[in-house]
């Protein structure tokens, strides 16, 4: 760095551990947050960073250790004391008040307000913080029918809302695309000049490289690693992450000739939501969605898999025209959907990892007199967890209490058991680290080798480009293109995206 | 034809179908009771909308919050049969001390269902239908057989139902009326300006997502029954001043009635909405069915009951359906808007 940090620390953690019944989360970690500083935090899946922040936010109780906020001892007994403190997060899950509309949502937590409500000022001053984040969304819609990137512009509009001296974001980008992430290090870095002290935690590493001061890295809840970013390099960073070098760029397979066609979609619409979608996806193909935060890619899925029908169009499966009036009826075309939102539409939360992988294939696991095969479920969930390393001493934990990686890996290995013919992911590696990330991308191309059709909605650009046949590119509800992928470059889908430029000078 | 309904709001277009629904209500027993249209009518269904309006603002409180309150009935009749007691003692207390005291009686009580609840984390439902047999029960203790009655309470308090603020024409506004219609107006200003109102509906639609925003929610839920008990208490005076005799069934089945003019009034079952010009409204509606058929010849006592239930039934599924079918609306609008926009026409290459 070129100016030498000499203000004392924000906030200080010490030695700090926390155990969740047999699972040893953190374990003696410290951490100094400086003023003006981003402060990137990295790690694999279940590393403890969630965990991390949890402490700091006073969400749970460290069992060991000590948090300083300017040097002075502090306990952070619940998130009031923690937002007195001027210590406001971001959470991995979006947690927002579906009841409320959006500006409701966004100054919810502000206390300095008054004792009324002054509506009219409430929703211009939500709309002027949407606008920073470069989305356009209603600020009077109620929350309940935002989409899961929707919703996290809303908790990250609450967050920069707030005065704050550390701001933590876990993974805020998840489920952005480029647009919003650029706007969102636009604002993080004229927070970081106001002398706030933001910490970032993410899995796409060029986030790290672009936005970062210093990056500290976790591993199986222990501290590693803290470094300037100047002296760390990509590969050091995943070294440490994993303990060990890994590969993480996949080759694409070379396009080989595709299958015959599978899925026809003509004229598809759902009223009000998106209109005109067109094209053909052939056997062993991957056809990838891209577009910004509401440019309604994720309605196509739900449409195709009937959760909410289309409208209009068409849709051919082997040639024959089919209604998709409900996901039962997309299931029995042998059809597949991961949904973006594991929350609301992947995972039961309450239930064993074993039950939520076994859940949409439970017919091949019948034994005698109809009852559930417990050693094939079992069996089943050891060979997802060994093949997507999912985090956790076994398989019986409840799918709640897993990291929100992991959480992501168990709804992909439940849609991967029913053995589809058309696949759709909806963000497949949204939190998911770099190593499963490659595990995930090897495991959609053996997919599509083995002849499934496959549609990936997915806003992480270089995730395109490592994984499509073809690009359909998305703006407001509209089809803008289709696109080869040997013809494509991420500016190229972004500046379409944006409607910088018209569809027929792509 | 259905274009101006796009333009209305959801909340709104509900108060408008219910009003609809209400008058229509009133125009067929009109049809169907001889000396309907009558003063006497009204002042009868005025009198007993105060009460039951006044249970059921608290109740919805409590409702919004993702709770609810069965207690309601026991603490009517509770402070109703207290507070006459006193007054029997010492009947020259001053008006202002005897409404005090009842719903200092109410508050407390609702205080133990707040504690059990909000700290206690013992589920809503599990609390007050115990508090509810409770509360009947010290009650009972306490009465030793005896009632209240008329004869032996001051004459304010018994003069007090026909007591009228004002007329309009023949048609008088009853004193106890207009205080529940009070109570109503400032919950519902409260609710819409009030800044730590809207916690209420935050910790109702979200219960998780409060903790995070760090809203202190077990003291929001404390509130909304602390509340509900107070209205319930107020509530429990007017009963006494509206029936003079009171007996230790005082109240009974309260918890009921206010439940259904909450959820007709539109109030989310499952918290986090609702609105007191609902709630007035499904309080209404509910009350002018009952009476009504009280005076209706054709249908027993044992069917009161039973139409309540399949009202409250039609209201859910009423509502439901309305929510759908405007969100289809909704979608078509901004469908027309999608494609009067410059977006050119999707192509297909590659
Ligand atoms: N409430 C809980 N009960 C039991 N175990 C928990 C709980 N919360 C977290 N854990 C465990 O603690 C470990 C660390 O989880 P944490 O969420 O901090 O990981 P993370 O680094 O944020 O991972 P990700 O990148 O997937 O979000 C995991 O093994 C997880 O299963
Ligand atoms: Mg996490």
């Amino acid at each position: 760095m070129p100016e030498p940090v000499l203000a004392p620390p924000v906030l200080t953690l010490a030695g700090v551990a926390k155990s969740f019944a047999l699972t040893a989360a953190l374990a003696d970690v410290s951490l100094e947050l400086m003023p003006g500083e981003i402060h990137a935090l990295v790690g694999e899946n279940g590393a403890g960073k969630s965990t991390l922040i949890k402490i700091m936010t006073g969400v749970h109780q460290p069992d060991e250790g000590t948090i300083r906020l300017a040097g002075t001892a502090v306990t952070i007994t619940d998130t009031q004391a923690a937002q007195r403190l001027g210590i406001a997060a971001i959470y991995q899950e979006p947690m927002v008040f579906p009841d409320l509309d959006v500006a409701e949502n966004i100054f919810i937590s502000h206390r300095d307000q008054g004792l009324l409500m002054d509506w009219r000022r409430l929703h211009e001053a939500a709309s002027s913080q949407i606008a920073r984040l470069g989305v356009t969304l209603d600020v009077r819609r109620a929350a309940s029918g935002l989409t899961l990137a929707e919703q996290q512009t809303v908790e990250i509009a609450r967050a920069i809302s707030l005065d704050v001296k550390v701001l933590i974001m876990d993974e805020p980008t998840a489920s952005l695309s480029a647009h919003e992430v650029a706007r969102l290090m636009a604002i993080a870095r004229t927070l970081k000049d106001q002398g706030v002290a933001v910490l970032y935690i993410t899995h796409r590493l060029e986030e790290v490289f672009e936005l970062a001061d210093r990056v500290t890295v976790l591993r199986d809840g222990r501290h590693i690693s803290t470094r300037p970013i100047t002296e760390v390099t990509p590969d050091a960073l995943v070294r440490d992450m994993v303990g060990r070098a890994v590969d993480h760029f996949v080759p694409k397979a070379a396009a080989g000739p595709h299958g015959e066609l599978v899925l026809r979609v003509r004229g598809l619409a759902r009223e009000g939501v998106f209109t005109g979608v067109g094209f053909d996806l052939h056997a062993g193909e991957v056809l990838c969605f891209s577009g910004l935060v509401g440019s309604r890619r994720t309605d196509i899925g739900l449409a195709l898999f009937g959760i909410q029908p289309a409208t209009t169009g068409t849709i051919e499966l082997d040639g024959r025209a089919v209604l998709i009036e409900s996901p039962e009826a997309a299931m029995r075309h042998g059809i597949a959907y991961v949904s973006e939102d594991r929350r609301k539409l992947g995972l039961a939360m309450a239930l064993p990892i074993t039950a939520n992988i076994s859940l949409a294939s439970l017919r091949r696991l019948l034994g005698k007199l109809g009852l559930i095969d417990r050693r094939a479920e079992l069996a089943m969930a050891e060979k997802h967890k060994e093949r997507l390393n999912i985090r956790t001493h076994s398989v019986a934990l409840e799918v709640g209490k897993l990291s929100g990686g992991n959480q992501q890996k168990v709804m992909l290995a439940k849609w991967l058991e029913t053995e589809p013919r058309l696949l759709i992911f909806d963000e497949p590696t949204r939190g998911i680290d770099v190593g499963a990330k490659t595990e995930v991308h090897a495991i959609i191309n053996d997919l599509a080798a083995q002849g499934v059709a496959i549609i990936v909605i997915s806003s992480d650009l270089p995730e395109v480009m490592a994984l499509a046949d073809r690009v359909l590119v998305m703006r407001e509800g509209r089809q803008m293109g289709i696109f080869a992928i040997e013809d494509a470059t991420p500016e190229g889908i972004m500046s379409l995206a944006t409607g910088e430029r018209p569809a027929d000078a792509a | 034809m259905t274009g101006w309904l796009q333009s209305v709001h959801p909340q709104t277009l509900r108060v408008t179908a219910l009003a609809l629904v209400l008058a229509l209500v009133i125009l067929f027993f009109g049809s169907q009771i001889d000396n309907y249209y009558t003063a006497r009518m009204f002042n009868r269904i005025s009198t007993s909308v105060a009460i039951i309006l006044l249970i059921a603002i608290g109740q919805a409180l409590v409702v919004i919050t993702r709770n609810i309150d069965l207690s309601v009935g026991s603490i009517v009749g509770f402070t109703a049969y207290l507070v006459g007691d006193l007054l029997v003692a010492q009947p020259d207390l001053h008006p202002l001390v005897v409404v005090a005291a009842a719903m200092a009686l109410g508050t407390a009580l609702g205080a133990v269902n707040g504690l059990l609840v909000a700290y206690g984390r013992v589920p809503a439902i599990i609390v007050t239908l115990g508090t509810l047999a409770l509360y009947r029960t010290l009650l009972v203790e306490y009465s030793d057989a005896r009632s209240i009655t008329t004869a032996n309470l001051p004459k304010w308090v018994v003069e007090l139902p026909q007591a009228t603020l004002f007329s309009i024409g023949n048609l008088d506004i009853r004193v106890t009326f207009a205080i529940a219609l009070g109570v109503a107006l400032v919950v519902h200003l409260a609710l819409t300006r009030l800044r730590a109102a809207r916690r209420l509906y935050a910790v109702g639609s979200n219960p998780d997502a409060a903790a995070i925003a760090g809203i202190n929610a077990e003291r929001v839920v404390f509130t909304a029954f602390l509340l509900s008990g107070a209205l319930a208490g107020l509530a429990g005076f007017v009963f006494l001043a509206r029936f003079g005799n009171i007996t230790v069934v005082a109240g009974l089945g309260f918890e009921l009635k206010s439940v259904a003019a909450v959820v007709v009034g539109g109030v989310n079952i499952f918290g986090g909405s609702g609105t007191v010009i609902g709630v007035v409204l499904g309080t209404t509606l509910v009350d002018v069915i009952d009476n009504s058929l009280t005076r209706w010849a054709l249908v027993s006592e044992f069917w009161r009951d039973a139409l309540l239930g399949m009202l409250i039934l039609i209201a859910v599924a009423a509502d439901t359906l309305m929510n759908r079918y405007l969100d289809r609306l909704r979608r078509r609008r901004h469908m027309s808007e999608l494609s009067a926009g410059t977006a050119p026409l999707p192509r297909e290459t590659g």
